[in-house]
């Protein structure tokens, strides 16, 4: 059984010639050639001998950077949000991977290799998160696993967790009731380690064990930092208030995701050691993302706080690079610093920079290639490679590239763009009758 | 003297079940349905003993349940009713992995006040493993002669309910008085699906997963106090009796197995993710995507049942000015259509042994599907090994069934022609002894009879044809047909959409004083709804209540029945 369960994954050879590549941490090298052997870059560097069967990839003109990363997204998973109760910790997005979802493909065609998977933001503390390396056409979700990769989980504040609490009548129905709710759960999380804690240290052969509460557990972990926080936010009071009650609990790490106010507390972020996830310029889709500006990222960047550029959507996925780009013209980030937002440095908030985010000696293979820079708005991802294996090649681009074909599906339902996979942060989370029957009403 | 305590022993259990004959012949019968003996014997048949096995001319003597003899030169006892099997083909009669055949659905729990709440009550929850289907079993359920008259005479029935709704039970598909006298052996596995909470915790494939987690490792820490009490309960805290904790208890000793009721090939590979972390014995059973699992199941050995329903045959699109894209949708549609279809053939020549499941399939459909998979690949025998000798031995009863031999149980399927041939109509069917002779019709009349609508008398007369109904969503009135005709094992039927939606088939469709029932299976973005629909027939008006499990609500359907 075990055997199964330990994914193989696909690791190749291929030697990218003659192009510029940036780097990302040491600048931009003309006419340089990338090793990869087994998966790993084995070389940078010009004129490197092609080792006998070791595919060549000819760059010239063209632009190698690292593959990108998508610190925030919700494709590629057979569920979303367990939004049935305020803390479902216990819950993990590892058991849903979907790698069936056609949008791997769609990302992977946008120069993304690895994406963070993430639970919904219905409830308050939701479940773990997955991060994902987009191997894309197998049909073991196990294969998608990006090995090694620390554990993560989402939080959610602010209208999206108070919305449930408001239309139940139970708490949290504020931004007070949120913060409550998540005092109270660490609150109890240290009481389940001091159980566990005094029975792990009794010597008494006939002890009786507490209670086993896999919820509790998963905090605990949060508090013993074996798992990273990213949380759903946008105002900057919320984002200061985490911050507090993180101090409290001796919480070290965590990620504000969206927070399109974080620029107000962009010194208070650096000084904890926070790190933002953000939207180029995205806001306004209801009342807490009006105060919003597209200088969100340039500023947080200037400030000395880890940022990255997300898209939390199955269509922006595809062009992240544009994304990135508009820190250019909103804050004149320099190369290095706008490509970085979508490769090192949600790397970084992820836990697997040691592994991915830039082009080195020694990192996973993970590449894009592009036609032209991919920080111009002309740029056209040609390539895409994880583990030194080429998933996406836009000269053998078909154009159905899904993995299964339900026999009873209807050729318009093939053919229409899944709109629905746009967002699915709320997917569900209420259960909608009126969505139900519109089954009946096609 | 050892030896004479033991031939007591066996005298005595003779002496009770020679008793138990007797009284069963010996009740009064005002019906006079009662047999008037238990023992037949089918002459000059042609006998598939196991499969690949056959005899000619041969004689199968069947005595008080069991099969007493098998072979060309048998004595046939006096007292035998002796039918002539002339032409006709005698085969162990088939087992269902796993189905709710004989069991009732139960009513949905009552929905609590305050369902967002962190844990809701188990029998919400549908964490109920403590439950048996037993309780579920009802003895003039009408599943049970429609699943017989298809060729099965066991099966493996399992609870309705949601994550965890209890345990499986073997039951023979006999008539009986009571649900006891079908029970062959109680609460075999213990019966797990992917059905969350409505609109509670765990509502998800996300929460079920964790749950699970949950359950199992306090079911391991509440048995380690249990038994630890049990040694020596002095000076230790009472353990908690947690019904819960208990029913994994012969779980976690691998005494019982789970059966995990899947689908898809994700279902199955979560269903092992789970084994293989928490380690109990796992068998999967509604297997609709074996072709993608091949190296998983050879590597893991887990039983598998593949279902019993297939998908439609797409319908291509009849048109000279079809565009080329269109056509090669249509191609790669049709490729996975045959991956389905031919997914059985693929496990057998890989090696993988299987059997089949029927549930979620129309009754009706079942041995055309049979035929679709032999015409894609599968061999009759081992097509026939699927439906006895396989679920035989994956179920741990293969040394009473499965085979026509002699000392087993007389569980026998007589056709007449070879059962996967088009044409061949079960003639009669024997469960533990008993016999029961269904109508057969010529070639000709056969295809008559399934080309029209049905007889206008005849039990079902009332409901068959076409009706006009309206169904009173939130969303306004939907309405369509409701068609309705004998199928080859009961009713069966299709609901039309007069706004061009898909049809949908109508599943389970029950008639019985009056009231007809009926599920529909929906797909909802990729997630199947369940719509259980019951009413009442009076004259030519029915109407309804239709309840959406996942919502734990209802809503009204009326229909008119068509004048012809």
């Amino acid at each position: 059984m075990a055997a199964v369960l330990v994914a193989q994954t696909p690791t190749g050879d291929v030697l990218i010639k003659n192009g510029t590549v940036l780097t990302v941490t040491n600048g931009t090298l003309e006419n340089t050639d990338i090793l990869v052997r087994d998966g790993k870059i084995r070389r940078i560097g010009k004129n490197l001998r092609t080792p006998n069967g070791v595919m060549e990839v000819d760059a010239t003109g063209k632009f190698v950077m690292p593959g990108i990363i998508d610190a925030h997204s919700h494709i590629a998973g057979s569920a979303i949000n367990e939004g049935t109760s305020q803390v479902t910790a216990e819950v993990s997005m590892e058991d849903v991977v979907d790698p069936l979802d056609v949008s791997i493909y769609r990302a992977l065609a946008g120069g993304v290799t690895s994406i963070h998977l993430m639970h919904g933001s219905a409830n308050v503390i939701g479940g773990q998160n997955e991060t994902m390396k987009l191997r894309f056409g197998t049909t073991d979700p196990d294969d998608l696993r990006f090995q090694g990769a620390p554990r993560t989980i989402k939080f959610a504040l602010g209208e999206n967790p108070t919305r449930g609490g408001r239309s139940r009548g139970i708490q949290p129905q504020s931004r007070m009731g949120v913060e409550n709710m998540l005092r109270n759960a660490f609150t109890q999380a240290v009481e389940y380690r001091e159980e566990w804690a005094a029975y792990n240290a009794n010597k008494d052969p006939r002890k009786v064990a507490p209670e086993y509460d896999l919820r509790m557990q998963t905090l605990v972990d949060i508090m013993n930092g074996d798992v990273l926080v990213h949380c759903h936010s946008y105002r900057a009071d919320e984002i200061y208030m985490l911050l507090k009650v993180f101090s409290d609990f001796n919480i070290p790490k965590i990620t504000f995701q969206h927070a399109n106010e974080a620029y107000k507390v962009a010194p208070e972020l650096a000084a904890f050691g926070a790190s933002a996830s953000v939207f180029a310029d995205w806001w306004a889709y209801k009342l807490e993302v009006y105060y919003s500006t597209a200088y969100n990222a340039a500023i947080l960047t200037e400030n000395g706080v880890l940022t990255s550029i997300n898209s939390d959507s199955g269509e922006l996925i595809r062009h992240l690079f544009h994304e990135a780009a508009k820190t250019q013209k909103y804050g004149e980030l320099t190369d290095d610093q706008a490509l970085a937002l979508i490769t090192l440095n949600p790397a970084k908030q992820l836990g697997i920079d040691d592994r991915v985010g830039s082009l080195e000696e020694g990192k996973d293979a993970d590449i894009a290639i592009f036609d032209k820079h991919p920080l111009s708005v002309y740029a056209i991802p040609q390539m895409t490679f994880v583990d030194g294996v080429k998933y996406f090649d836009i000269e053998n681009d078909g154009d159905d590239q899904r993995i299964y074909i339900n026999p009873e599906s209807s050729i318009s339902e093939m053919t229409l763009y899944e709109r629905h996979n746009d967002h699915r942060c709320m997917e569900g989370a209420f259960l909608d009758m009126e969505e139900y029957f519109s089954i009946f009403k096609k | 003297m050892k030896r004479l305590k033991k031939l007591r022993l066996q005298l005595a259990v003779l002496f009770m079940l020679s008793m138990g004959h007797v009284m069963t012949f010996a009740q009064s019968d005002p019906t006079g349905d009662s047999p008037v003996t238990g023992t037949f014997a089918l002459t000059n048949a042609t006998v598939i003993t196991s499969p690949g096995s056959m005899l000619t001319e041969a004689t199968v003597v069947v005595r008080n349940g069991l099969i007493l003899n098998v072979g060309q030169n048998v004595n046939i006892p006096a007292n035998a009713e002796v039918i002539d099997a002339t032409g006709l083909y005698v085969y162990p009669a088939f087992i269902d992995g796993m189905s709710n055949t004989g069991a009732e659905r139960p009513e949905n729990p009552e929905r609590p006040r305050d369902l967002f709440t962190p844990d809701p009550p188990n029998e919400y929850a549908g964490i109920t493993p403590e439950r048996s289907v037993v309780a579920q079993l009802d003895a003039s359920n009408s599943s049970i002669a429609s699943m017989r008259k298809t060729g099965f005479a066991i099966s493996h029935t399992v609870p309705y309910g949601r994550m965890l709704p209890g345990s499986g039970s073997l039951i023979l598909l006999k008539d009986a008085d009571h649900a006891d006298e079908m029970i062959m052996a109680r609460d075999v596995a213990l019966y797990a699906q992917w059905v969350g909470a409505p609109g509670a915790y765990p509502g998800n494939i996300l929460g079920m997963m964790a749950k699970w987690r949950n359950l199992y490792r306090n079911a391991e820490l509440n048995k380690q106090h249990a038994d630890m009490y049990a040694e020596n309960p002095s000076g230790l805290a009472r353990p908690t009796s947690s019904r819960v904790s208990q029913a994994f208890y012969p779980v976690l000793t691998k005494e019982k197995p789970v059966m995990f009721d899947v689908s898809g090939m994700l279902d199955v590979r979560r269903a092992m993710r789970l084994q293989n972390d928490l380690g109990f014995t796992l068998m999967v059973a509604g297997v609709t995507q074996a072709f993608e699992l091949v190296d998983e199941f050879k590597a893991t050995g887990v039983p598998v049942f593949l279902s019993l329903d297939l998908p439609d045959e797409p319908k291509e699109i009849k048109s000279d000015d079809k565009s080329d894209e269109v056509a090669a949708l249509e191609a790669r549609r049709m490729e996975f259509y045959k991956k389905h279809v031919g997914q059985a053939g693929l496990l057998a020549q890989e090696g993988i042994q299987f059997g089949f499941s029927s549930k979620g399939a129309s009754g009706g459909k079942i041995m055309a599907n049979i035929r679709t998979m032999i015409e894609n690949g599968l061999s009759e025998d081992i097509a026939l090994a699927a439906l006895t000798t396989n679920p035989a031995q994956m179920l741990g009863i293969d040394q009473v069934t499965g085979t026509v031999e002699s000392g087993k149980l007389a569980n026998l399927l007589v056709s007449t022609a070879p059962v996967f041939e088009k044409d061949a109509q079960i003639k009669m069917m024997f469960v533990d002894g008993d016999k029961y002779e269904y109508d057969t019709k010529d070639k000709k009349e056969a295809s008559k009879a399934t080309a029209s609508t049905g007889d206008a008398t005849g039990p079902y007369a009332a409901v068959l044809g076409s009706w006009t109904y309206t169904f009173r969503t939130p969303q306004g009135e939907q309405t369509g047909k409701m068609i309705i005709k004998n199928g080859a094992a009961g009713l069966e039927g299709v609901f039309t959409s007069d706004d061009g939606s898909p049809d949908t088939d109508m599943n389970d469709v029950n008639f019985r004083d009056n009231e007809l029932t009926f599920n529909l299976e929906l797909d909802a973005g990729g997630q199947s709804i369940l719509l259980v629909v019951q009413g009442t027939v009076s004259g030519t008006s029915y109407d309804a209540q239709a309840t959406v499990e996942a919502f734990n609500v209802t809503l009204e359907i009326s229909a008119t029945k068509d004048e012809k």
